[in-house]
């Protein structure tokens, strides 16, 4: 849809806007594929499997579930040289850095990430997420004056084909729009409405897709190892990962230790990612106290 | 926060609360400030001013670190950061989770102190502090709570803001933001001692009229910010990649590569780098 794959065309402007999600054909050659995988298998022993007992995201859906847990690897950009190269390729890629300048502004960051999802066929799928509604100000989609703010963008890098049918990543088009809730029989996919839809990938294809859109993933059927490397971007002046920086006293400094617990609780850092203990405020209008 | 007060935010863009510190409170903290003098910091003339006629006189005085005097001095700052009626309100105004994001910073003023052009507007659009409303709700990313140590008469100068400026969708004209030209578009609320104000920073477009008044200025701001928002103070050390990631996460990368690894933060003075694209495709670092 580009005239160039380093220029956001009107198109894929008209698509993402519409759509929630864009792909950009091609965007490695396959000895770049090669490469990515190559480091992967390299640290094959590092890479983990979800419990589908006690780390299932298929969120109890008949839908979803699976034999087992999708996995994970982590640590890419750390990795020591050679095997870091191509995901520090991949982090600053033209084809990236031409979408998101447009999609969530100059100066966008690496929120977290990367992180490479595989599955073997009978994977479980993970419950969709994400959504216009509830409104969701570090992921929010915003259209003005003729530009596009999005202010979290996946970047889903290829390593491996998705055919159709294939399962694996799946969005609810549009759906970064909406101003109604989601329907559950929408988020477990046992009632899905005939929204959802499993784009077709090649290896070497990159997907953007934004945070706000209902998405999630099927479970996987194809044969073949399901490979996909995620770089979950942000726009300069949001927060989702809580980073290292979090607590008040990594944050502001010694002085706070005698500050009361309400008082602290204003003084953490900026990120959605808290965890469940995170202390927020609640008032009365006459005291104030931890919730 | 009852309906009246969610109509005026959502329709101005700022709300005053009267009388939320009593007389004790008001001079508890008066105390404080007037025993640390010392502290206060001047800035050159006219710089809030700019190139703009009705805003110029002599510099701002200002004075940081408040949460940090020693006790009891402190007490009155710390009290008012996490005062019922301001969680009150924020809870609804920026969400459950907000936070302190810089300041609080005293800001005082005497006759003759030059004032601060206008700025921030709902356009163009700034996604971490704007303003929007969706079923009910209402959200701003950046809210200033202002709370009043002196009385602000009509006339007296101070803060001043252009109501219903963040959902404005075309940009300010330049009279309005140098107030040469305001267009009777700007308005300077009268506050006595006690009140606390409150104004989406950044989504609304506000500034400084300079002081009139025999009586020095006194306000106090806290910068509170949504629980995904980042605007500056400690965002602004803890960006660079090495102190935000480790420096073993990011040994090597390069500057191209460090530029996406900035951490959050917006106020960041041209600090942070972006990366824009040749005509050859290949990417550069731009300031």
């Amino acid at each position: 849809m580009s005239a160039s794959r380093y220029e956001m065309s009107a198109e894929e402007r008209y698509f993402f806007d519409l759509r929630g999600y864009l792909v950009v054909r091609n965007a490695l050659s396959s000895d770049e594929v090669a490469e990515c995988n190559a480091a992967i298998d390299h640290f094959a022993e590092r890479v983990s499997t979800r419990s589908v007992e006690d780390q299932s995201l298929a969120g109890g859906s008949s839908a979803l579930s699976g034999a087992q847990g999708r996995k994970e690897l982590t640590g890419m950009l750390g990795w020591p040289a050679p095997y870091r190269e191509p995901f520090r390729r991949l982090l600053i890629h033209p084809v990236v850095v031409s979408r998101l300048n447009e999609l969530s502004g100059k100066g966008f960051r690496l929120d977290h990430g990367p992180l490479l999802i595989g599955a073997e066929a009978g994977s479980e799928g993970h419950r969709l997420h994400g959504a216009g509604e509830p409104f969701s100000p570090s992921v929010w989609y915003h259209h003005q004056n003729d530009r596009m703010y999005c202010r979290g963008v996946t970047v889903a890098w290829q390593l491996a084909d998705v055919n159709e049918g294939d399962g694996g990543f799946c969005i609810v088009p549009g759906s970064h729009k909406t101003r109604e809730p989601t329907p559950a029989g929408v988020r477990s996919v046992e009632d899905p409405m005939d929204l959802i839809v499993q784009p077709v990938l090649d290896a070497g294809d990159v997907l953007f897709f934004a945070e706000s859109a209902t998405h999630g993933t099927l479970p996987w059927t194809g044969e073949h190892e399901r490979r996909s490397v995620l770089y979950k971007y942000a726009s300069r002046a949001a927060a989702r990962a809580t980073g290292r920086h979090f607590t008040p006293e990594a944050r502001w400094g010694n002085w706070v230790r005698d500050l009361t617990p309400e008082e602290k609780a204003v003084l953490y850092g900026p990120g959605v990612h808290t965890g469940k203990d995170f202390p927020r405020l609640q008032s009365d209008g006459h005291k104030t106290s931890i919730a | 926060m009852n309906a009246s007060e969610r109509y005026f935010w959502d329709l101005a863009g700022y709300v005053i609360l009267r009388n939320v510190l009593n007389p004790g409170q008001i001079a508890a903290a008066n105390e404080a400030i007037d025993l640390h003098l010392d502290r206060m910091r001047t800035a050159d003339d006219n710089l809030g001013a700019g190139d703009s006629h009705a805003l110029r006189g002599t510099g701002r005085p200002t004075m940081h670190d408040l949460l940090q005097l020693e006790r009891p001095y402190c007490e009155p700052f710390r009290e008012m950061l996490v005062h019922p009626a301001v969680v009150l309100r924020l809870n609804v105004m920026c969400g459950t989770g907000f936070r302190l994001d810089h300041g609080p910073l005293l800001i005082s003023g005497f006759k003759g102190t030059e004032g601060l052009t206008m700025h921030g507007a709902g356009e163009p659009h700034r996604p971490h502090v704007a303003y929007h409303h969706q079923n009910d709700g209402t959200y701003c990313g950046g809210v200033t709570v202002s709370w009043q140590l002196a009385d602000v008469n009509p006339g007296d100068g101070g803060f001043v803001c252009v109501p219903g400026s963040h959902k404005a969708r075309y940009p300010m004209p330049t009279g309005v933001r140098t107030c040469d030209d305001d267009m009777g578009t700007v308005v300077q609320p009268a506050m006595r001692a006690g009140d606390v104000l409150f104004f989406m920073d950044g989504a609304q477009t506000h500034g400084t009229r300079p002081w009139q008044s025999e009586r020095p200025r006194r306000s106090v701001l806290y910068k509170y910010a949504s629980r995904s928002s980042v605007r500056g103070g400690p965002a602004r050390e803890l960006a660079p990649p090495e102190i935000y990631w480790g420096e073993e996460l990011v040994d090597g990368m390069t500057p191209e590569q460090r530029a996406v690894m900035f951490g959050p933060c917006s106020n960041h003075g041209g600090e942070i780098p972006f990366l824009a694209l040749n005509d050859d495709g290949t990417v550069h670092v731009e300031r």
